[in-house]
């Protein structure tokens, strides 16, 4: 570890926090993620806080301060607490989120009593509890940083051993235990790492902040991949990268390391959610803009081939009154279509192009296919499980299958 | 049947569309429902017809077309209508008792702020006399089965006094003898005057007990008498099966 | 007004404020939304203290609540993005929040009055110290502060109870209806905002956090009966005001401590005790059951006669 810290072109305690901001992304990024795909994300939130009295007990039993017996109390206390979580939930009255604020609370204030009786008031208890709560970066020696390396990867090594009968449970509880998998011992096992991981970061981050260290890798993974394999070390990296960015920064600028990291972890996150590709946000919101308007574009068109073929050439005011569709909307798609070529437009009185009237004929030979679907889909055999998609029905279900619906339809009189 | 002069319907649908993520959930949908109608919207699967149901009342919103209740844009009319949906959303394990149930039925009128004034009570002692619900007033709505369940959330939309009632699949997990008492119920206000709307899956009872009906598959296939709209001609396009099978497959086609 | 009788009374003063949003909070399974909130309008508070310079309470609580709206926002954002459940979108926005405020607070309030301790931590201890004295007579300022947020939130779920009843209970009725349960989501929560807000001063965010919760869990596996509920959880607040007192003293602990360990075990007696719900009466009635049963199983013919 020495020879790590010493290669990193920083200073000595900046050095040291870096690797430990590191150590713990890695650990919360992989371990928070069971948590997360359980949505069982508070949990962490309350074994964070549920390791105060488990650290003042420990104290008060061993009459120890060093890290390790601490440690060993803080861990305990977390398991009891989860357990003590799923406890309350089993009796059916209670539901989850009152199950988590009653245990979060009831052993965060058995914390402070601890911790008050201990020591009575004084500013070194105050300053416990401080540290304790917000986190302190500073008080991080190689020491801790060796203890984490080493927690980090033995909990690394069991994910990566028990790995499928690990997803398996994760993605169908009641089927993994119908094949024989020890569900109970697994899901304890994922609680028990949840813990290791809050025990590894706590320290440093504080008890409020650890919940978003468990979450955000995860979310972030999850929004680049489908798959759990590829996931977690997806979401150790973006730990990783999360706590080295935010350590760095939170030394150039001299801020708290914990609260730093934590505002970068919520920017990539947010960053994920709006921008990933398929799946963001922003990507979706545009799709269902473009889905509209080529909706509106396409109502309006055969709207108009319709009114062409009852009457006169409609203005753009009588075509937004036949169809049911706000003005404005049609003024757009009319727009549209204008830019397209489709229209030819006679003082305010508006015809369609021959192209126009080309895709109008389209349009309405491919609604007249979704319609012979609806009617005389059941009747067809598909080669496989595939489904029609209304936009598209020859490209999704084959030409095969298109040509039948049209067989079919004519022989029903429908065209 | 008598012809009343220019009687207008109590709900008209008019080249309604709405898309569900993007997929068509209801496509140039026309129907119209005489007032006082006992009337089933029915369907295959994924036809629209929950949709339908919620387009009226604007918990969907429609790509195109019109809604009109009695003549006015359902948008503003919201207060003759009555919607009685699938239980879905509902928490069973609140704390509130039957009569408090049916009393929400009187919420609307009173507007946010303002208590139920005592003059309702009588109004939501009649709705639970009228559904049979009237000893269970005081228990708690946890306790009771689907059937009495849903009587009360009939008897919640009795509470409102609306002209028009909207039934989303009402007789789903409820029992038979249920399904039967409060068929009649719909029947009688029917011929009260009240416009009933019911979401249906079985055909066979949709011939027996209502008048009007809507064949519904994405578009409308048929809207009108029942005897017409569910001609075998017209189920056969709605279900999209071979002729003859058609009555066969009825009970597991809904 | 001695001070022990100051600080029971600002403790039940505030289970008061928060007894009569709590149950609603749990009903509507939002009881983490309290925690979240609680840590929320951390920047708020010094967001005020930076533009104001003062701690002025009104001032503050508007802050506050401000980023108590901007979290529940970003929440329910998260969720309908359809990308992010619903624990996790709020253990996503509360921290970011959270860390701002720590952030502010250490980089423009160090050393001047608004130290973190006070803000979360609490002490309620100084309750007594911190006085008011109109027309002349001392008097702990939280006791009016308190009384007037608990006098809100009872004028707000008088005026609300329908809207919260219909609200919970059937949401979509509610939407149809005219009663937006979004609209009615968030009055709450600004409530719940605001009265943690002047609590916090009192008695720290923890304390608030867990009388929000844990006397109305309490009371919830008591009664089937709304308005029983909210009595019982007022009822059982106050009992951890004067008991977690008095155990305080006992110890020489952290009163606020004392105060959120009394509320945990009324919890735990009424998960063991319950006639309904607690674990005794469940085994218990499973042990009649299966007694029944094997009497039944066990005597074939003395059913038919």
């Amino acid at each position: 570890m020495g020879r790590l810290i010493d290669a990193l072109p920083l200073d000595y305690t900046d050095s040291v926090v870096l690797v430990g901001a590191v150590l713990i992304g890695v650990s919360s990024g992989v371990l928070g993620a069971f948590a997360v795909f359980r949505e069982r994300s508070l949990v962490g939130d309350a074994i964070a806080h549920a390791t105060l009295p488990g650290v003042c007990l420990a104290f008060l039993v061993a009459g120890a301060k060093d890290a390790a017996t601490l440690a060993v109390g803080a861990g305990l206390a977390g398991l009891t607490a989860a357990a003590l979580i799923v406890a309350v939930e089993r009796t059916g009255r209670i539901r989850p989120d009152a199950a988590i604020g009653v245990v979060l609370s009831a052993f965060f204030s058995l914390g402070v009593v601890l911790l008050t009786y201990l020591g009575n008031y004084g500013s070194a208890n105050q300053a416990g509890l401080d540290n304790y709560l917000f986190g302190q970066a500073a008080g991080l020696l190689e020491r801790d940083l060796e203890a984490m390396g080493a927690l980090c990867l033995a909990s690394l090594a069991a994910v990566a051993l028990a790995f499928r009968p690990l997803k398996a449970t994760l993605f169908d509880r009641r089927f993994a235990g119908s094949v024989g998998l020890p569900v109970a011992a697994l899901e304890l096992a994922m609680t028990a790492l949840l813990v290791v991981a809050i025990m590894i970061g706590v320290r440093t981050v504080g008890a409020i902040l650890m919940v978003a260290m468990l979450i955000v890798p995860a979310v972030v993974a999850r929004q680049l991949t489908d798959r759990l394999s590829t996931l977690l070390p997806v979401a150790g990296l973006v730990g990783a990268a999360v706590g080295a960015v935010g350590a760095l920064l939170s030394e150039s600028a001299a801020l708290p390391t914990g609260p730093v990291i934590v505002v970068t972890g919520f920017a990539a996150a947010l960053a994920a959610i709006l921008l990933a590709p398929g799946r963001g946000v922003a990507w979706r919101a545009r799709q269902a803009l473009r889905d509209r308007r080529r909706a509106a574009t396409e109502g309006v068109l055969l709207d108009l081939e319709t009114a062409l073929h009852a009457g006169p050439p409609p203005t753009a005011e009588e075509l937004a009154l036949g169809g049911g569709r706000p003005a404005r909307e049609v003024r757009r798609a009319l727009r549209d279509l204008d830019r397209a070529g489709m229209l030819e437009r006679d003082g305010d009185r508006i015809r369609l192009s021959e192209s126009g009237a080309a895709a109008a004929h389209a349009l309405l030979a491919r609604r007249r296919l979704w319609a012979a679907w609806l009617e005389h889909g059941g009747r067809l055999r598909l080669p496989d499980a595939r489904e029609p998609d209304p936009s598209d029905l020859r490209g999704s279900l084959g030409d095969a299958a298109a040509d039948e619906l049209e067989r079919l339809a004519a022989a029903g009189g429908e065209w | 049947m008598s012809e009343p002069a220019v009687r207008r319907p109590a709900l008209e649908i008019r080249r309604l569309t709405a898309s569900y993520r993007s997929r068509p959930a209801l496509w140039d949908v026309d129907a119209t429902f005489p007032a006082g109608a006992l009337a089933a919207v029915v369907g295959p699967n994924g036809a629209g017809k929950s949709t339908l149901l919620k387009a009226v009342v604007g918990l969907v919103r429609a790509d195109a077309g019109q809604v009109l209740i009695e003549g006015r844009p359902a948008r503003a009319a919201l207060d003759r209508v009555a919607y009685v949906p699938q239980r879905d959303a509902v928490d069973w394990d609140f704390p509130i008792r039957v009569a408090e149930v049916v009393e929400m039925g009187r919420y609307r009128s009173v507007g946010w702020l303002r208590r139920v004034p005592r003059a309702d009570r009588a109004i939501v002692a009649e709705a639970l006399e009228r559904v049979g619900m009237t000893p269970f007033a005081r228990r708690q709505i946890g306790e009771l089965s689907g059937g009495q369940r849903q009587r009360v959330f009939i008897a919640r939309a009795l509470a409102q006094r609306a002209p028009l009632m909207l039934l989303d699949e009402p007789f789903a997990g409820v029992d038979a003898r249920t399904e039967a008492s409060l068929l009649d119920l719909l029947a009688e206000l029917a011929r009260e005057g009240t416009t009933i709307v019911v979401v249906h899956h079985d055909i066979g009872v949709v011939r027996a007990r209502f008048e009007w009906a809507l064949l519904l598959n994405v578009r409308t296939i048929a809207c009108g008498p029942v005897a017409a709209a569910l001609a075998p001609d017209a189920l056969r396009r709605a279900y999209g099966i071979g002729g003859e099978a058609v009555e066969e497959a009825m009970p597991w086609a809904g | 007004m001695s001070d022990a009788t100051a600080i029971v009374l600002t403790g039940g003063l505030v289970a008061t404020a928060c007894g009569l949003l709590g149950p609603f909070l749990v009903l509507r399974r939002q009881a983490l939304l309290s925690d979240a909130v609680s840590h929320a309008v951390l920047p708020g508070i010094v967001l005020v203290f930076v533009c104001f310079g003062s701690r002025a309470p009104l001032a503050v609580i508007a802050g506050a609540a401000a980023f108590a709206v901007v979290c529940v926002l970003g929440i329910e954002a998260l969720r309908a993005s359809g990308l992010v459940k619903a624990d996790a979108a709020i253990a996503l926005v509360f921290p970011v929040l959270f860390a701002i405020g720590v952030i502010g607070v250490g980089s423009f309030a160090s050393g001047a009055h608004i130290d973190l301790d006070s803000t979360i931590y609490g002490e309620i201890a100084f309750t007594p110290f911190r006085t008011w004295e109109p027309a002349g007579v001392e008097v702990p300022r939280s006791i009016p502060l308190l009384g007037a947020v608990a006098l809100a939130d009872a004028a707000l779920l008088a005026a609300l109870w329908k809207e919260l009843k219909v609200s919970t209970f059937d949401p979509e009725f509610a939407r149809v209806n005219g009663f937006s349960p979004r609209l009615v989501s968030r009055l709450l929560l600004i409530a719940v905002a605001v009265t943690a807000v002047t609590a916090f001063e009192s008695v720290g965010a923890i304390l608030v956090v867990t009388l929000l919760i844990v006397p109305a869990a309490t009371a919830y596996l008591l009664t089937e009966r709304l308005p029983a509920l909210i009595a019982l959880t007022l009822a059982i607040g106050w009992l951890c005001a004067v008991a977690g007192h008095a155990t305080a003293t006992a110890l020489d602990a952290s009163i606020a401590g004392a105060m959120g360990l009394v509320a945990g075990c009324c919890f735990a007696l009424a998960l063991l005790l319950s006639p309904r719900h607690g674990l005794l009466a469940v085994a218990a009635a499973r042990a009649r059951r299966r007694a029944a049963l094997r009497r039944r199983l066990g005597a074939p013919a003395a059913g038919r006669r």
